[in-house]
């Protein structure tokens, strides 16, 4: 046995605990010498009962019959599928002996001081937040200024010179320039950054474990990236981004440390593992959508609404504050920015102004009126998510090498600027320059000296300007064709936008679409009526057409009237607004899913939605679960471990550890669970039963071992054992799970579903009579079920 | 109450001062108070060269029989000689300044013309909302101005001095408001350069016109821009301008023309197209992105969805 000792060639990569760590192997297995039994996978396998001979043989040679049967191993892309490339999170709580032995260590005092650095993990995360959303509208104010000063310099020299083209040839350069940075950093280091964030964060909330979503990098690329886009002029805001820097900033501040930088602080350490990261990214996205909108409550149900299935009064409250000090620390940095130190009055990135006045009261009979528009909003929002569903669809087959990624968004750049042009070439919508000069880049073109084009105020500005003067701009400021002609483009470019390899999101460019509809509802009805000028204020259509197209692209409902009402600051609008999203995702849903459904649906990912497919009830465990299963030994043989784990085939990451009750005969009853990741830890600090009866001085493994290796495990293959060290035993049962959730076999698909959304688990043991393992449920298996056009259909699973 | 009591019921004496600065040649509201018996009171920062008057003055006698009602009540609560005096002139430039308003609305010729009138207005009030006390420790702030619901006074003022602060004629005056400044006389040239201009060539074709006076309309537009700037505007420069900005692009029409119409649709034509080409090229040239389809271990077969359609049928 020494020998073996004598032989261990270590190449621990990530293990630098130091030369008395490699002196001392970890040990924790007893020193009880038992039969040592090794299974080869071959041999765990349990065939169910039910498993006809056909279904064996398949089992046995896939391969071979897939290639006979001519059935296409490839297809294209599509929207019924499931990639293998995302795992769950591990919500529930491993309570191995290590846990409880730590539980029983830590004091009443410490448990305490956990609660405390709870909310000051909260405090910091708000504050963080708040600083990157005024950091990233302080770089697109300055940016965008500097591009639209250039610019409008150069149209107004070529206007009377001559030689306009020249003035759109910089334009579009300008704007593609602009764009391509902000694609590049995106397409080849960080795609996930890509789009709004919000469909990944939705994923990670609902327990998938998107790869590289909450890391450094990625908020890096999402900050520079959403500024880049906003300045390049695409139809995008950096409202979405926002959520997105939030949750990574909430996941990257409770652990106490960044693995890109290779820095710990030493701090939160009892944070680190998935439940308690889970919770502050809800606490992150919330910031988030508080620092963009200005809206603390509307932030907190937006957690609720869009993600933490896993909520109580005391995460809510956490929430609550983490929003608020978002919120008031953007408040508190812009207005020193502003030179008003101390004047809290800029809440969001987004700032609808205050709808006050009196011509911005509604009256009973413009509720049909509004939800009408609420109709329109959904028709035109399930539209919209129509055309973007086969547009993404193209992108992700045929659009999907980084260069042409950037290409595109380059072109889609120069587009935008090219159409903005044309339209404002052509408008004759000339109007005198208003007293408060609203306009901050008013361009004159074509128009009489001291009037300027109304088309250029929609399109010469950032989106988040030309909706606020939709909103608040006098009535009279845009005729009807500037505000049609505008919604169309508009429209388009936005679907067009979407999807791109840039960060960037779609609230604003639907706010500014609903807004250019909106607006021109209110002075068709206004012209159709002579007394309706009284009461049809442009501005309150313009908002309800916002919230109309808004909800009828995103389908949220709940955060959204918040939302809107708290960006509006006007709590009577609360009921019409209500109203319009409530029509609005009625209407859309008749045709189409929200925007960030069928985005996830699209990427693939197995979410798990609040409720069972419906008429499922008759589905049971059995059919549902994986089989047979890869079972371990509560005393297994090092060698079946790795085998097991470096099976490229299989990427399995729970293992049900199952121990023999007596006789070879009798097949091994379960008796717990154990995770890739703690065994990846065990092995590399060599926990072998030799190697404990070997050494005299012992420190054992603890679970702060397991803590320093979260989140990113080394994988099987920088673990080297050497060939003596295969025929050492490892003995689990103090690091697996020992009380693992089963289920029966004949556990309905609801119940099973019902279990996992509750309880967050990752893996479920189905268990015959006699406690012996027939099958494992996780979380793929219940997300390839959902209901199509035909009733309930089955997603397919491909490897991305 | 700080009202003086000696002299009851007798000759009611007013204490005037003379403030030899506050009479100017150039303020016409003054010289014609200054026809008057009575004399404009003054700041009390001059009070020790006061010299004491005591005109005779009954408060019944032009006035009709509501005043004869008030002069009912009783001696203390009764309205200073002083006070009353200073009310009588408010009133006076009062109605100078409206006059001068008035004509001066259309075309807008505020600060060029009531200036002066409203130095003296606000000068009469100032004296009134002063607090500091008048001759015979009196202060006619809360008698005139807060006595009453209505606040007459009060309010005719803050009308004026609305229009006043609406006008921005501050930024147009010398700081004594006597009469423009040097930036306004400079662009009134220009201005007047420009019209006698448009005069010139007003007959005939106006294409003459754009040509001939763009230089001189254009250094106006430009000094125009200039000072919108440096918000050193009023309503006058602003009213003039408009006029001719408009007499310029309407009436002569020489706005610049749509000329470059093709070159801007080629170019951008060209951008719009380059989309296309790219997708096209992508379709065609790009490998079409495949997924490895995966056959998950189960219990029964593959096509359990086979099963499920036949378990619903």
């Amino acid at each position: 046995m020494a020998n073996i000792t004598k032989k261990v060639s270590w190449s621990s990569r990530g293990d630098e605990s130091g030369a008395a760590g490699e002196e001392t192997p970890l040990l924790n297995g007893s020193e009880q010498s038992r039969p040592l039994r090794q299974m080869s996978s071959g041999s765990t396998v349990f065939q169910i009962g039910r498993l006809s001979t056909v279904d064996l043989e398949e089992e046995i040679t896939t391969e071979e019959q897939d290639s006979a049967r001519g059935r296409p191993k490839e297809i294209p892309h599509n929207e019924k599928l499931l990639s293998l490339k995302f795992e769950s999170l591990d919500y529930d709580n491993i309570e191995n002996q290590l846990f409880l032995e730590e539980e029983r260590r830590m004091s009443f005092m410490a448990f305490r001081c956990l609660e405390i650095s709870r909310w000051v993990i909260c405090g910091l995360i708000g504050f963080l937040t708040g600083l990157i959303a005024c950091f990233i509208d302080i770089m697109v104010e300055q940016l965008a200024g500097l591009k639209y000063r250039l610019i409008k310099e150069n149209i107004v020299k070529f206007t009377e010179a001559g030689g306009l083209s020249i003035s759109l040839l910089l334009w579009a350069a300008l704007n593609s320039f602009c764009v391509m940075f902000g694609a590049i950093i995106v397409a080849f280091f960080e795609p996930i950054a890509a789009g709004s964030g919000i469909p990944q964060i939705k994923c990670f909330l609902n327990g998938v474990k998107i790869p590289r979503v909450v890391r450094l990098k990625t908020l890096v690329v999402k900050v520079v990236g959403v500024i880049f886009s906003v300045v390049g002029g695409l139809a995008v805001g950096k409202e979405g981004p926002m959520i997105h820097s939030g949750a990574v900033l909430a996941a990257g501040v409770s652990q106490g440390r960044s693995t890109s930088l290779k820095k710990d602080f030493k701090i939160f350490e009892y944070f680190r593992r998935d439940t308690e990261k889970r919770d502050f990214v809800s606490a992150g996205a919330a910031a988030g959508v508080s620092a963009a909108f200005g809206a603390p409550v509307g932030g907190v149900l937006f957690s609720l609404e869009e993600g933490a299935s896993f909520w109580n009064q005391m995460l809510t409250w956490r929430i609550f504050f983490a929003s608020m000090i978002s919120t008031f620390t953007l408040n508190f940095f812009l207005s020193i920015y502003e030179n008003k130190p101390g004047d809290l009055s800029n809440p969001g990135l987004i700032n609808f102004g205050r709808f006050e006045s009196e011509a911005m009261e509604y009256n009973l009979y413009e509720i049909p009126l509004f939800i009408a528009m609420g109709a329109i909003g959904g028709g035109l929002g399930a539209f919209f998510n129509f055309l973007n569903y086969w547009l993404t669809i193209f992108r992700i087959r045929y659009v999907h090498r980084p260069c042409l990624q950037v290409i595109e968004a380059m072109l889609v750049a120069a587009v935008n600027a090219t159409v903005a042009f044309i339209l404002i070439y052509f408008s004759t919508d000339c109007q005198p320059l208003g007293p408060d000069q609203s306009e901050e880049y008013p361009l004159q073109l074509f128009c009489a000296d001291g009037e300027f084009n109304a088309m250029a105020t929609t399109f010469f500005n950032t989106p988040e300007k030309s909706v606020r003067s939709l909103f608040h701009n006098p009535t009279g400021t845009y005729n009807s064709l500037t505000l049609g002609l505008f919604t169309v483009t508009y429209f388009f470019l936005a679907c067009w936008t979407y999807g791109l390899a840039v960060s960037a999101g779609v609230f604003i460019p639907s706010l500014l679409i609903g807004a250019a509809w909106g607006r021109l509802c209110g002075i068709l009805l206004a012209s159709t009526t002579s007394t309706a000028s009284m009461w049809a204020d442009p501005g309150k259509y313009a908002l309800i057409g916002a919230a109309a197209q808004l909800g009828g692209i995103v389908r949220m409902t709940l955060s959204l009237t918040v939302i809107m009402m708290e960006a509006t600051g006007n709590v009577t609008y609360g009921l019409p607004i209500m109203l319009v999203l409530m029509t609005a995702k009625i209407v859309g849903d008749y045709f189409q899913e929200g925007l960030y459904d069928l985005h996830i649906k699209l990427g693939s990912v197995p979410f798990l939605h609040g409720e069972a497919p419906a008429t499922s009830h008759w589905l049971t465990a059995r059919e549902v679960m994986s089989s047979p299963v890869t079972c371990l030994n509560r005393i297994e043989k090092v060698g079946t471990i790795v085998d097991t784990l470096s099976n490229t085939s299989t990427n399995h990451n729970g293992f049900p550890v199952v121990v023999q009750v007596s006789g070879d005969d009798e097949p091994a009853k379960l008796c717990g669970l154990i995770l890739r990741s703690q065994l990846i830890v065990l092995l590399k600090h060599k926990v072998f039963v030799e190697l404990a009866r070997s050494r005299l001085t012992q420190r054992k493994l603890q679970l702060k071992d397991f803590r320093d290796a979260y989140p990113r495990f080394p994988p099987i293959q920088s673990i080297h054992v050497s060939q003596d060290e295969r025929e050492c035993m490892m003995d689990l049962t103090e690091f697996m799970n020992p009380t693992p959730y089963t289920v029966p076999q004949d556990t309905s698909l609801p119940r099973v579903f019902k279990l996992f959304r509750a309880l967050g688990l990752r893996h479920l043991v189905v268990v015959d009579d006699d406690n012996r393992v027939v099958g494992l449920v996780t979380r793929k298996d219940l997300a390839r079920y959902h209901v199509g056009k035909h009733g309930l259909e089955e997603l397919l699973l491909a490897q991305t | 109450m700080s009202l003086h009591r000696y002299n009851l019921g007798l000759l009611l004496i007013i204490l005037n001062i003379y403030s030899l600065g506050l009479i100017d040649a150039l303020n016409a509201t003054a010289s014609d108070s200054a026809a008057n018996p009575l004399q404009a009171p003054s700041d009390h920062s001059h009070g020790s060269s006061a010299v004491v008057s005591s005109p005779v003055y009954k408060p019944a006698v032009d006035s009709s029989y509501w005043i004869n009602l008030l002069s009912s009540f009783p001696d203390d609560l009764e309205f200073s000689e002083y006070c009353t005096e200073l009310l009588r002139l408010f009133g006076q430039r009062y109605v100078a300044f409206v006059n001068c308003l008035v004509p001066a609305a259309r075309p807008v010729r505020v600060c060029q013309n009531c200036s002066p009138g409203y130095s003296s207005l606000s000068e009469v009030f100032l004296n009134i909302s002063s607090d500091k006390l008048g001759p015979a420790n009196e202060s006619c702030r809360d008698s005139i101005l807060r006595s009453d619901r209505l606040m007459l006074v009060f309010l005719l003022y803050g009308s004026l001095d609305t229009i006043w602060k609406k006008s921005n004629c501050k930024q147009c005056v010398t700081t004594d408001l006597t009469g423009p400044n040097n930036d306004t006389l400079y662009y009134l040239t220009l201005l007047n350069q420009t019209i006698t201009c448009f005069e010139k060539y007003k007959e005939g074709n106006h294409t003459e016109l754009c040509k001939n006076c763009k230089n001189a309309y254009k250094g106006l537009n430009d000094l125009y821009s200039g000072m919108e700037k440096n918000s050193t505007l009023c309503i006058d420069l602003e009213d003039s301008m408009n006029m001719t900005r408009k007499l310029w692009s309407k009436n002569f029409a020489c706005s610049l023309p749509r000329e470059e119409t093709i070159p801007v649709i080629a170019v951008s034509s060209f951008m719009l197209f380059l989309p296309i080409i790219f997708y096209l090229s992508s379709f065609l040239h790009s490998e079409q992105k495949k997924r490895k389809l995966i056959h998950p271990k189960r219990a029964k077969s593959h096509t359990s969805l086979m099963n499920i359609q036949d378990k619903q049928s």
